[in-house]
Parts: C-alpha cells; sequence; structure tokens
C-alpha cells in the first residue's frame, strides 16, 4: 500500500491579508485517509497470508511517517528519499512507486487511497496501475481476494458496484474502506523491530523524464470561504427556528 | 509481537526531561527500558519558558551539552521592575566566556529539544512508544507490576513515574494527595518569531548568545512574574501566577500577558514579531516542602517534577536541571537494586538535589511577601524616577524622596522592615 507524509491541515497557517500559506511550523503526519488505506491492506494481507509492505515516497521528514505505518500494522516499509527541494508532481511521483513496485518481488496487489489530504489529485492511483499496465479499480470501499481473483464494491454517488478482475491488481479506496484504529502500546513497541529501508530516488534508475515535474504549482493561497453572517436575532424562539429551518433549506443544507 | 517487550526491566511513564533522562541511563546500563509518552512526539506536550541549566546535561552524560540542540547561550540577565507604563531594567552582562568554556545555562524549545533527546535514548536501545496514553498502575500484592495503557497490560520489575506536575500515577500509588491551589502557579506561554539578527540587536548579543529578562509588577498585584527568553529565532514570552488570587484580580493570566505585550517596555522588543503557539501548564511553587515523604514503594517510584522537584526562584524557574538530576537518580537507584526508596535518597544526595532545594526553601516565604508584585515595583519606581527628576527647585534629600514614595503608595516603614527581614532571612 501506498501512503503519503503530509503537512497537518489545522497547522497551516494563512496570512490574513496576502492569503499567502505557510507550511513551514505545521507538524507532519501520515495522511488521514491513508491511515484507513493502511488498516484495509492490513486485513486484506491477512486475508491471503501475504505480507504487507507500506510504499512512500517523500523527503527525508517522512521517516517518522515509517514509524507510524508500521505501528497501524504494515509488515515491512520502504521510503524512497525524495532529493531534498526536488519537486513531484503525479508524474513523478506515479513513475516512483512504480519503479520500487517492480522491484518488490511477487506483488499482487497495490492499495492507494482515492487522494491524499493535502493535494486530493485522485491521480497517483490510476496512473501507477496504467504504468505497471495493472488493473485498476478506484472508488473502492470494500474488497475482498480469493484465489486470483479480486471483488470489490464501489461507491457511484448513491449506489454501489461490485466489479472483478485478476490479479495482479491496482485498487484506489475511500476513507469508509475500514476504520483507522489508534495503535495500542504493542503495536507502537512492535513498530521498531520491523523492518524497513530507505531508497534513494537514484537508486531506482528512472530516466529524467520520469522524474522531472510537468506540472508547477504557481501560487498557494488561503480559500476563504465567504460567509452569509445572517443573524437570526428578532422574534421569539419558534420564529428563530422557523426562520433557520427555512434558510437551511434553500440553502439545500436540508432537505 | 515477539516475547520480549513482554515483560521489560523498567517502564517509564512520561517522556520529558525527567523521563528520558532516566530511561537513557537504565538504556545505558544495560537495562531494558520502555518509555511512554501520550504526546504523538516527546516534547509535543511540554511547555517550559525554556532556561535549562547545563551542569545537569553534563550529569546525564558528559559533553551532552555540545551534542544538544539548544537555542541559544545565556550571557545576560535582565530583571525589569514595571509597573502600568514605566519600566526599569537592570542588565548584568558577564565577562566574556573563555572560548571553549561551556555556558551556564542555555535556552531551548521543548518540542524540538525534547524529541532530540528522545532520539537519542532510542539509539540507545530504550524502545519508546509516543501517543500512548498510560490510565492506571498494575498492583498486585502491595507492589507495582506493571501499568494498563488503552486497555493493554504492560509489566515492568519497576514503574517509574516521570508524568510531570500533578502526577496522577504517583496519587495512584499513594505516595501524594491532591495538588493545593497553593502548590501551584499556572503558567501561559508564548513563542513570538523574530528573525535573528533582529534578536540579537533588540538584546544587545552576539550570535548564538541569548538573554533571560525577568519581568516584575507585570501581573495586576498576583503572585507571580513573567519571563522573556530570546531562542535562534524566536522569543518565548510568559507568565507565572498564583491560580488562587487570579479570580481577585478581575483579569485572567491571557488577559495578563497581552497587556504585557502592550506595555512600553516590551514592545518595541517583540515588535513585527508573529506568535508561532500558545500554551498553558501548571507549576508546582510550593518547592521542597511539596516533596512527598515517600518517593517509592515497591516496584515503582516517582521523579522530576511529578516528585515535586521544581524550584520557583522569582527570577528563574528550575524545573529541567532538577527533572534531569532525579532522573538519573531514578535510575541509578534501580541499577543499585535493594530498597529503592533508601538507594533513590542515596542517589539524590549525592546529585546535590535535596540540598540545593533545601537551601532555596525560605523562597516560598519571600515570593509570599505580597507588596512584591504590585506595591515594591511601584515604590522603586517612583523613588528612582524622583532621583533623576530635575528642576529649579532644590533637591530633596535621597530619604526624603523615598518616604515620600512610601507614603504615596501606602506602604508604613514597618511593612518594609518586617518584608525585609523576611527576605534577608530566606536567602
Ligand atoms: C510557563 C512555564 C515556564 C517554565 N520555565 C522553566 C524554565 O525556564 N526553566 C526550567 O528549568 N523549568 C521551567 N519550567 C518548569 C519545567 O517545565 C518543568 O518543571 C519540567 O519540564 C518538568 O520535567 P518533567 O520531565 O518532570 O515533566 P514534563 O516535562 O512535564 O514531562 C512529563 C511528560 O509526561 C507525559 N505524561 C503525563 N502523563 C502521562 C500519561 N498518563 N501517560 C503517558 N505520558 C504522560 C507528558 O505528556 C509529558 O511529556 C517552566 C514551567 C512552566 C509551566
Amino acid at each position: 500500500m501506498c501512503f503519503k507524509w503530509v503537512a497537518a491541515e489545522g497547522e497551516l497557517r494563512v496570512d490574513p491579508a496576502t492569503r499567502a500559506v505557510d507550511a513551514s511550523s505545521a507538524r507532519r503526519k501520515i495522511s488521514d485517509y491513508d491511515r484507513n488505506t493502511i488498516e484495509a491492506a492490513r486485513v486484506a494481507a491477512g486475508s491471503i497470508g501475504s505480507e504487507l509492505v507500506g510504499l512512500t515516497f517523500g523527503g527525508p521528514d517522512a521517516r517518522t511517517g515509517i514509524k507510524d505505518a508500521l505501528a497501524r500494522g504494515v509488515d515491512r516499509a520502504v521510503h524512497v528519499v525524495a532529493d531534498e527541494g526536488a519537486r513531484a508532481d503525479g508524474h513523478v511521483t506515479a513513475h516512483v512507486l512504480a519503479a520500487q513496485v517492480r522491484r518488490l518481488e511477487d506483488v499482487d496487489l497495490v492499495l492507494c487511497t482515492e487522494g491524499a489530504s493535502d493535494t486530493y489529485a485522485h491521480e497517483t492511483g490510476p496512473r501507477l496501475g496504467e504504468l505497471l499496465g495493472w488493473p485498476v479499480v478506484t472508488n473502492v470501499r470494500e474488497l475482498t481476494v480469493e484465489g486470483r481473483t479480486l471483488r470489490a464494491v464501489r461507491v457511484l454517488g448513491a449506489d454501489l458496484e461490485t466489479v472483478e478482475c485478476d490479479l495482479p491488481a491496482l485498487v484506489t479506496v475511500v476513507p469508509e474502506v475500514a476504520p483507522a484504529p489508534i495503535p495500542g502500546l504493542r503495536s507502537v513497541l512492535g513498530a521498531a523491530k520491523k523492518p524497513s529501508e530507505q531508497v534513494p530516488v537514484a537508486d531506482l534508475g528512472l530516466p529524467a523524464g520520469a522524474v522531472t515535474a510537468r506540472t508547477t504549482v504557481t501560487s498557494f493561497l488561503g480559500y476563504v470561504a465567504a460567509r452569509r453572517r445572517v443573524v437570526l436575532a428578532d422574534g421569539a424562539a419558534q420564529d428563530k427556528v422557523d426562520a433557520l429551518v427555512a434558510g437551511l433549506a434553500q440553502d439545500g443544507v436540508l432537505r | 509481537m515477539s516475547e520480549d517487550t513482554e515483560a521489560v526491566d523498567v517502564i517509564v511513564v512520561g517522556a520529558g526531561l525527567a523521563g528520558i533522562a532516566c530511561a537513557y541511563r537504565l538504556a545505558l546500563a544495560g537495562r531494558s527500558v520502555v518509555l511512554v509518552e501520550r504526546g504523538t512526539t516527546a516534547g509535543s506536550k511540554n511547555v517550559s519558558g525554556g532556561r535549562l541549566y547545563t551542569y545537569a546535561l553534563e550529569a546525564v552524560e558528559p559533553g551532552l551539552t555540545r551534542a544538544a540542540p539548544f537555542e541559544r547561550a545565556v550571557v545576560r540577565e535582565q530583571i525589569v521592575m514595571m509597573d502600568d507604563d514605566r519600566s526599569m531594567t537592570v542588565s548584568l552582562a558577564g565577562p566574556p566566556a573563555a572560548a571553549g568554556d561551556l555556558p551556564a545555562s542555555v535556552t531551548v524549545l521543548r518540542s524540538r529539544f525534547d524529541a532530540w533527546f528522545a532520539d537519542r535514548a532510542e539509539a540507545a536501545g530504550v524502545m519508546l512508544a509516543t501517543g500512548i496514553r498510560v490510565d492506571s498502575l498494575l498492583i498486585e500484592d502491595g507492589r507495582v507490576v506493571g501499568i494498563m495503557a488503552g486497555g493493554e497490560e504492560m509489566r515492568a520489575g519497576v514503574v517509574v513515574a516521570a508524568d510531570g506536575v500533578n502526577s496522577f500515577l504517583a496519587r495512584e500509588a499513594g505516595l501524594v494527595g491532591e495538588l493545593s491551589a497553593h502548590a501551584v502557579g499556572i503558567g501561559v506561554k508564548e513563542v513570538i518569531a523574530l528573525d535573528a539578527a533582529t534578536i540579537e540587536d533588540r538584546f544587545g548579543v552576539g550570535p548564538g548568545e541569548g538573554a533571560a529578562t525577568l519581568m516584575l509588577g507585570c501581573t495586576a498585584g498576583v503572585h507571580g512574574g513573567a519571563f522573556l527568553y530570546t531562542n535562534s529565532g524566536s522569543v518565548s514570552l510568559g507568565i507565572v501566577v498564583s491560580p488562587d488570587q487570579m479570580t481577585a484580580s478581575g483579569t485572567t493570566t491571557h488577559g495578563m500577558l497581552q497587556a504585557l505585550k502592550a506595555h512600553p517596555a516590551l514592545r518595541p522588543l517583540i515588535a513585527g514579531g508573529t506568535t508561532l503557539e500558545y500554551a498553558a501548564h501548571l507549576v508546582r511553587e510550593d518547592g521542597w516542602r511539596g516533596v512527598p515523604k515517600r518517593l517509592a514503594r515497591g516496584g515503582f517510584l516517582v521523579t522530576g517534577e511529578a516528585a515535586g522537584f521544581v524550584l520557583n526562584l522569582g527570577y528563574t524557574v528550575r524545573g529541567m536541571d532538577l527533572a534531569l538530576v532525579s532522573g538519573v537518580a531514578a535510575a541509578e537507584a534501580i541499577v543499585a537494586g535493594g530498597d529503592l526508596e533508601t538507594a533513590y535518597r542515596a542517589a539524590l544526595d549525592r546529585s546535590g538535589l535535596p540540598a540545593t532545594m533545601r537551601a532555596a526553601d525560605g523562597y516560598a516565604d519571600l515570593m509570599g511577601i505580597e507588596r512584591l508584585y504590585r506595591t515594591y515595583p511601584g515604590l522603586v519606581l517612583d523613588v528612582v524616577q524622583s532621583m533623576f527628576t530635575v528642576d529649579a527647585r532644590a533637591p530633596r534629600p535621597l530619604r526624603t524622596q523615598v518616604r515620600a514614595a512610601m507614603r504615596a503608595n501606602h506602604v508604613p516603614l514597618r511593612a518594609v522592615l518586617r518584608d525585609g527581614l523576611v527576605g534577608v532571612r530566606s536567602i
């Protein structure tokens, strides 16, 4: 399974005047939804008696995330260490992850989260599946493996679709796929004893084109929602409640 | 899960300085140690003004100060007496330290410092478990045999409570009772970002050097004071006050801190800075009197601020250094074996901690003088101000000025004498 080491959203600072976002003082963490993915992957690997490898591509500080991933149930971790200051977009990330997946032997299934909590780009999983030449199943909320077949339930708005495909396959999952339990004392202590490996990007032997970002972030600004600032201060309590309900219904919050 | 974490020699609860020092020394002595911390990283929950006396780091391991990621070496000590809009600063800068000398005290930011120290302990073999809250002790036949955390049980030969001020483990073990409001001060602290060159300019220090500033008279008459420490790229500004007098003062600790930031003596020092973090925490104020009669029982001992090892001396809070040396003493006692209480007391005595704390015992009386927090700063400012006032009139003798200032501040001479006596006796 693939996970990403991101800045904690709650600790980003937005300059009130320029709306510039400063992530330098924010603590880092494993992207929230990836925690659900780790649990789903742990259960899936357990069901077929396979080893679960956690794979991350990120700067040197992502090392801290490795321990957390191991505590959450990954059996072994591989951290592809990005060069300091190098830019990565979906193209680069997918190439790096694909190269590392190929280096691991006998991979049957790769799980990615639908999107990371920082960029939410929805592209790493599908791109990775394409590079590996594997079937890709997205938006998955339930999965089971039987023999060489994967069965997955996909969320389509309010409907569910069940899909089957052969392994190896790539699946992107939504957070509902599994709960994300907080690791206990033994899991946390056990993490220190599990193997992990750091691989410099250069060791993957990728051509320059594969590790050069094709998109450039030109600005990163805080989005300040325009608030309606409606104050319902007049009238009896019943009138205020009625006005609130009517207002919420009008905005489509209540149906 | 492998067998070897099923039971370990020692479980240390709390990765503050006491806990890390204890676990580190135990690991160096070849013991298997689990260090449990509820914060997601060591230091993430720790609030300190941030002045650390380095003798204590050297007591953990010679040479540790040099290896530590401290912020600045303190080379300037300042005391500011203030009232609502006046201030008088006494600033002491020592002779330049000889090259190669260890600074006597340094400033630290706990999130960075504790994380580094915990990493070092891990490298020495300590098994660190962060993000885990210990819920209770496991007690069998009158002996502490382990801990419970999140429904999981873990056993150890000895459990060390290094869980900081208001230790519930020490309470559960029956070594201490409930904390009273008189026993603690409440501290609030802000870290304000400023670039290094600005800090060096404003505080008159060189690169890597810093200032430690204590402020009196800024607590609306409430027992307490404020501090300002320089870090590499920020300053730590905080106030420590007695909670039991807060309600009467009509303000809050937060309100006091904001008023202090706007004070003419302080505003220019922090101008243009942005607040990076804000935190509140308790700190023990009862000195040696607050240290429990028993520090250990079968399979259990208590160390650091959990054991009341902290000194609030008015001009400085010493909690981190005492945490370090007491953590070391706890480790030595466990390694020595035999009766824990006896071995621990002996190790503490060797460290000099009880003597240091007893020597400062009278400070509680000195700090108990109410007039210290509003009346005397005002009085001193009045006298000094009149000393510096020159006009066409013949100057009045100093003693007349002092008497006038005492009258204006409603302080009778016998009160000053009585307070003076308490002050002299206590130090
Ligand atoms: C505002 C303020 C300013 C101060 N300034 C200074 C100063 O300048 N210099 C100085 O020397 N001292 C200062 N002190 C005092 C100093 O911070 C403390 O005395 C010192 O940190 C105590 O160290 P400790 O290791 O005993 O406890 P702590 O540093 O408090 O560490 C206790 C640790 O235990 C963890 N813990 C608690 N309960 C549990 C549990 N149930 N399970 C798992 N983990 C748990 C906590 O998360 C914490 O990490 C200041 C204190 C305050 C409040």
